[in-house]
């Protein structure tokens, strides 16, 4: 099981359970298929209530987030498994991807498009849910119709990478290609 | 084309309207301001009840049907002035005390589990009595002189019976064990008897 | 029935959690990053940050939420006075009317969370607006409600059309926009209203307009909703004048919005 180090280990601001994050974090991390001897650290800025997360390193697998990520948006201030598995499970397969040769040529997170983020989130949550978790496919889809266009090609686009294994870089830098050239 | 100069009858064939009819100006005038308190009654309720209905469709939908049951209280009140009701509040009242009992209980339930209670009232119990009513005088007044009554009997019958029908599906769709339909039917048997008592919404005389 | 209820009394199915303005308004969180620095309102709803869609399902639901309220709220005044000189027929009806076209706002948001992947309850609700439509003194109520709250939807509603037109979404463009024009019908039946019933009572005016004033102040959130470059939602100040707003009120609904931004700095200073 992947070794996970949450940061802070204690809140204040908000009602988390380090202790309770760290165990879904190794769960998820042996689910998308890293190896039992990784190490997955978080780290959590309690002070923000929004929800950004990113992936700022590989060596060690490191995910950033803000507060609100991690939050139940009903009861807010408390932690929410699903929020938390909804973005460790997401974030983590990117690690994987990033970690796999076919991804080589993928720009840094940073250099990433709009477009390209939500493509590879696109990929990523659909494979959350073959894994078997239950992440909201029509929110996701609101996010790459945001991205990629109210379009049929769009929605073709996305059901295509919900559903796909084993890309590379270059298919999800066609699929934005792809729907680009029919955004209006 | 027929000559133009030659007379025709001001009634064409197909058109069989009759002028006699069962009610005087006063006696319209007198049921057009029970309609209008009921419709007001009504109204009144629906909107008071949507916050106390946890189920979102019934919300909703008491919502639209709030509006509906205004928009009659309207035509009836415009009506009465065209009746020689030039103070349209002096008729806007009840049938008689029954009538107003009728409604202290149908706008009992307030909790919000007796959703049961509150659409039986109105949909089981009011509305079949108000299609009753509406349709008697429609089809006992002068289709000649109380035409203006008659087109707003229609609109508002048009309402009723879509209304009725959203109503029972609502209760249909909320009622599920044995018990439920003994709650609802008891609710129903109480609410009609003193509708009966009273002669239903437009008094004693008539159906409905 | 009793006639006044409370906002805690307010009826809900479990999917719906609320949260009370103290607890939204207290949340810690708000504080600055960096000490001493100059806090932000909140972030605006533009399409190039990365959270953009989330935040705009959440203020979609937040428009759900106060539309069912909205309905509540029309509906409970329908109930809630007889009819008089305090609140006559008509006034009545544009609240029965106005209970049909918040019906339809709330099925139209449910529409819209279906199309932006949101679950109904998904976020908890605060019932602020009810709160405002609990007003013994109808024309206090519409003055808080119909004026200062329907007033802050007409920004927030022209707020996510803009975000929808720079999406490219139509759902979302379409849907606001239909609604916009119901608000503003509904904010000049608060105008009208208010300048009918306190035509010969300058006192009761003067009140109502304070009631409007307290709500449009708290609903400017420290700035949340202002006139300046950085506010998340902005005045829709053509909107607002076509609702019967005079140019000077949206001005001071622009300066209440200043003050609270600034008190809101200097209490984190
Ligand atoms: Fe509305
Ligand atoms: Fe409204």
């Amino acid at each position: 099981m992947a070794a996970v180090v949450v940061t802070p280990e204690a809140f204040t601001l908000v009602q988390f359970d380090a202790g309770r994050i760290a165990e879904l974090v190794a769960e998820v991390a042996g689910r998308v298929g890293l190896p039992a001897d990784v190490e997955v650290r978080v780290e959590i800025d309690e002070r923000v209530p929004l929800g950004r997360s990113r992936l700022t390193s590989l060596d060690p697998i490191t995910i950033a987030v803000q507060g609100g990520a991690f939050e139940n948006a009903k009861v807010p201030r408390t932690l929410s498994d699903r929020s938390v598995v909804d973005v460790v499970g997401r974030l983590l397969f990117r690690a994987v991807d990033r970690l796999d040769p076919a991804f080589a040529d993928a720009p840094a997170d940073e250099a990433l498009t709009l477009p390209q983020h939500t493509a590879w989130d696109a990929y990523a949550v659909g494979r959350c849910e073959r894994v078997g978790y239950a992440p909201s496919k029509p929110r996701r889809l609101y996010h790459f119709r945001n991205r990629h266009g109210f379009t049929d090609t769009a929605d073709r686009v996305f059901e295509r990478l919900w559903s796909a294994d084993g890309l590379t870089w270059a298919d999800l830098d066609a699929a934005c290609a792809e729907t680009a050239a029919t955004r209006p | 084309m027929a000559d133009p100069k030659k007379p025709r009858p001001a009634f064409a064939p197909w058109d069989r309207r009759e002028l006699p009819g069962a009610f005087t100006v006063e006696e319209s005038a007198r049921r057009v301001g029970h309609y209008k308190w009921v419709e007001m009654r009504l109204f009144e309720a629906l909107g008071g009840w949507v916050a106390t209905v946890p189920e979102l469709d019934v919300k909703m939908r008491l919502g639209t049907h709030t509006y509906k049951h205004a928009w009659h209280a309207e035509l009836w009140h415009k009506r009465l002035p065209e009746l020689r009701e030039m103070n349209p509040e002096r008729l806007t009242q009840p049938a008689n005390d029954d009538v107003v009992a009728f409604f202290d209980a149908m706008t009992e339930p307030e909790a919000p589990g007796e959703t049961i209670e509150k659409l039986v009232g109105v949909y089981r119990v009011l509305i079949p009595h108000k299609i009753a009513a509406y349709t008697y005088h429609l089809n006992n007044t002068s289709q000649i002189t109380d035409a203006p009554t008659i087109r707003s009997l229609r609109h508002a019958l048009d309402d009723e019976f879509e209304d009725w029908r959203d109503g029972e599906m609502l209760i249909q769709s909320l009622i599920d064990t044995e018990e439920e339909v003994e709650r609802a039917a008891a609710h129903q048997a109480q609410l009609e008897a003193i509708l009966v008592r009273g002669g239903g919404i437009a008094g004693k005389g008539s159906i409905g | 029935m009793k006639r006044h209820m409370q906002a805690t009394e307010l009826a809900r199915d479990e999917r719906f959690v609320r949260i009370s303005t103290e607890e939204r308004f207290n949340d810690p969180r708000q504080v600055p990053r960096e000490p001493g620095s100059k806090r932000r309102p909140g972030p605006q709803l533009r399409p190039e940050r990365h959270e953009a869609p989330d935040a705009a399902r959440a203020m979609m639901h937040a428009i759900f939420t106060g539309e069912i309220q909205a309905l509540e709220g029309a509906g409970r005044t329908c109930w809630d006075f007889e009819v008089g000189a305090d609140s006559p027929f008509e006034l009545k009806l544009d609240m029965a009317r106005q209970c049909w076209d918040e019906a339809r706002h709330c099925e139209i948001s449910v529409k819209l969370g279906d199309h932006m992947g949101t679950e109904v309850g998904e976020y908890a609700e605060n019932v602020v607006l009810f709160e405002a439509a609990c007003n013994p003194d109808p024309v206090l109520r519409l003055t808080g409600v119909n004026r200062a709250l329907e007033g802050l939807a007409i920004d927030v509603f022209n707020t996510m059309r803009e975000y929808g037109q720079a999406t490219a979404d139509p759902v979302l463009e379409f849907c606001e926009d239909w609604m916009l024009a119901d608000e503003v019908t509904h904010v000049k039946m608060g105008s009208d209203w208010l300048r009918r019933l306190t035509e010969n009572d300058p006192e009761r005016r003067a009140r109502a307009l304070e009631f409007q004033r307290v709500v449009d102040k708290l609903f400017s959130a420290g700035g949340f909703r202002g006139d300046e470059d950085d506010s998340p939602v902005k005045l829709a100040r053509r909107f607002r004048e076509l609702a019967g707003f005079t140019p000077a009120e949206v001005e001071e609904i622009s300066q209440l919005s200043r003050q609270a931004r600034a008190e809101a700095d200097a209490a984190v200073r």
